[in-house]
């Protein structure tokens, strides 16, 4: 029957994808483990510089105010855009997405008309949607994960620092998917720029607040100059953090889409399995018939 | 004393150090053992670091350095 050939073509066909998403899947579940690792790697380095802010918070007068903290009329606003550069991964980029569009709609409508934000994308399909989109988009790190570690981040950080500073922008977003775990993401949108002096802490690991004994800290050179110094490392490592972040949400959110496609694959493989038996047997039965139909027939 | 050298993707440096010379912002400086709690920012250069068994060097591109109760921490 045709029919049977048809089935034939389809089930190998639906079985060679299933071999694709069942190897991607365990491709996202290896990149997943090199991903958290550099998290961890990370983390020291967070907790040493919350543990100095710690330190200094103890000696800073609440009305030390730094260029960073500096809070200006919203004329020109940044978006820090953070998605991954292929596809394949659930609703991953698509929530980014939907998530700064919602909040542009929501609050800086006005910016938007007059083509006032501006969009820092990392990872090429956030770039794809905001470049084709009417938002105006500067320029742009599109492929960004291919060749990414601390240095690049931080060189990437420095420019977003030197653009607030230079008062060519008033507001800095950052827009990611935060890793929880493998198969949870949470959507999150942080104000890195102007700095908040509460919301410095990085929100990796809540500081520990051991009960030291107040330290009487010398400052080299004096405590604007380590503000200076320290307040561009806190954001900079934020901004790490967020890519580090999203990296490893991407690929937990890629082993799970894959996952369940190899799961439907394989649904689909057993029904259509079924099918291609039934019409098997179908023609198996009418052929028998036909032949008993013929043998009475020349009796 | 105890020094760490920490950069956002690994640790330089862990354990026992006799001395460690630093490029302040200021001016270069050195951190000997039991130094009076302090924080001070670095600027590019060469951290140099003495223990019992040699000397190691590492760049850096500027950074903050934290010591007290005898341990110190480079962030670079």
């Amino acid at each position: 029957m045709a029919n049977l050939k048809e089935v034939r073509i389809r089930i190998a066909s639906t079985s060679s994808t299933q071999q694709i998403t069942k190897a991607m899947k365990l491709v996202s579940a290896t990149k997943l483990r090199k991903a958290q690792g550099e998290i961890v790697q990370m983390r020291p380095y967070a907790k040493k510089i919350n543990a100095i802010l710690g330190s200094l918070g103890e000696n800073v007068s609440s009305d030390v105010l730094t260029p960073y903290m500096e809070k200006r009329a919203l004329n020109h606003i940044t978006f820090v855009v953070v998605t991954s550069d292929r596809g394949l991964c659930g609703g991953f980029n698509a929530n980014v997405v939907k998530l700064t569009v919602s909040i542009i709609k929501e609050k800086y409508q006005e910016h938007a008309k007059a083509g006032k934000i501006k969009f820092i994308c990392f990872g090429k399909k956030g770039y794809d949607f905001f470049s084709k989109s009417s938002y105006n988009t500067g320029n742009n790190n599109v492929t960004l994960f291919q060749k990414f570690n601390a240095e690049t981040a931080f060189e990437i950080g420095t420019d977003v620092i030197n653009t607030f500073l230079a008062k060519s922008t008033d507001e800095v977003l950052v827009v990611y998917n935060q890793f929880k775990n493998a198969a949870t993401q949470i959507l999150t949108a942080e104000n890195l720029l102007p700095v908040d002096v509460k919301s410095l802490q990085i929100h990796e690991s809540k500081a520990e607040h051991k009960s030291k004994v107040k330290k009487d800290y010398i400052f080299e050179p004096g405590m604007d100059g380590i503000l200076s110094t320290l307040i561009p490392m806190t954001l900079k490592t934020q901004l790490y953090k967020a890519i580090l972040d999203s990296q490893a949400a991407e690929h937990g959110a890629r082993m799970v889409a894959m996952d369940k496609a190899t799961d439907n694959a394989g649904e689909l493989l057993k029904s259509l399995r079924l099918q291609y038996n039934q019409a098997r047997q179908a023609a198996i039965t009418r052929e028998i018939s036909e032949i008993v139909g013929g043998a009475a027939a020349l009796a | 004393m105890q020094l760490e050298i920490i950069t956002p993707d690994k640790k330089l440096f862990e354990g026992e150090a006799t001395g460690v010379s630093l490029p302040g912002s200021d001016g270069s400086f050195k951190i000997l053992n039991h130094h009076a709690p302090m924080v001070a920012s670095l600027k590019k250069g060469i951290v140099k670091v003495d223990t019992t068994e040699g000397s190691q060097e590492f760049a850096i591109n500027g950074g903050i350095v934290e010591c007290g109760d005898n341990n110190v921490v480079v962030l670079a």
